[in-house]
């Protein structure tokens, strides 16, 4: 009960959005959000997830599901053109409550061997307090590290790098960066 | 190391060694940043134009997902 009162508003719409997203398919949430959540003070209004590339009538039931649940897509209305505008050109789509603009969701499919890797090692983190899937803490911050490079990235990694300590692999880290050269730099 | 990195690190380490601590003053940050979203979306839906900036700000393309927003 204590937990559920220190859950932030960011903290409760990824909550609520995994919910329905794990009844129909498997994802991952990545990037800014794994950072805040894991008690980086600083601003982010949306929230990044990736899903396998599923097909288009497994999508339109996760919608639908969706819409259900008090979610809308911000791009359309229309699961058809979400699917065949967005999704399947590999751009993400964005969700959020009805009636309010923020905080987004930000979904797109796995479109390489990088993702389904992702995919593969994800995780749930007892430091969070979430029970959401997350990709691995070596992965977030080898993306971080090796190809988004900003300076914001880079106090990201920095701080996933203490609060995790002894779940930092560097070996593994170091894979992922030479996976991340061959498949996007 | 300069001073922006090196409050990063700080505030690392406090969550670290604080694991019942951090949580509520984080989500106190986190909360106060979308009051204050909500207010200056409340504040341009006064203004004249304010439903267009709000859907040009946001990117939002699918208007019907947030009539009600509109009608308030």
């Amino acid at each position: 009960m204590k937990r559920e009162a220190n859950k932030s508003l960011l903290d409760k719409f990824c909550t609520d959005f995994c919910k329905i997203i794990e009844k129909h398919t498997d994802y991952i949430i990545v990037s800014g959000f794994l950072a805040v959540a894991s008690g980086r003070p600083r601003g982010t209004e949306d929230i990044d997830m990736i899903i396998p590339r599923i097909n288009f009538d497994k999508f339109e039931k996760l919608h639908k599901d969706l819409i259900k649940s008090g979610f809308v897509c911000m791009q359309s209305g229309n699961p058809k053109n979400i699917y065949k505008l967005y999704l399947k050109d590999n751009l993400s789509v964005r969700y959020t409550y009805k009636d309010k603009p923020l905080p987004e969701m930000e979904i797109k499919f796995a479109k390489d061997a990088l993702d389904e890797y992702q995919l593969k090692t994800k995780t749930k983190l007892k430091l969070t307090g979430l029970d959401v899937w997350f990709g691995s803490i070596n992965m977030n911050i080898a993306f971080k590290e090796e190809y988004l490079k900003s300076e914001k990235d880079l106090e990201d990694a920095r701080h996933l790098r203490i609060v995790y300590g002894r779940m930092v692999n560097e070996s593994e880290i170091n894979e992922i960066k030479k996976m991340i050269r061959r498949l996007r730099l | 190391m300069n001073q922006r990195m090196e409050s990063v690190e700080k505030w690392a380490f406090f969550v670290k060694n604080n694991p019942k601590k951090w949580k509520k003053i984080h989500t106190e940050f986190i909360n106060s940043q979308f009051k204050k979203s909500d207010d200056f979306i409340k504040r341009l839906l006064n203004q004249k134009d304010g439903i267009k900036k709000i859907l040009e700000l946001y990117h939002i393309e699918n208007m019907r997902g947030y009539l009600g927003l509109f009608k308030k």
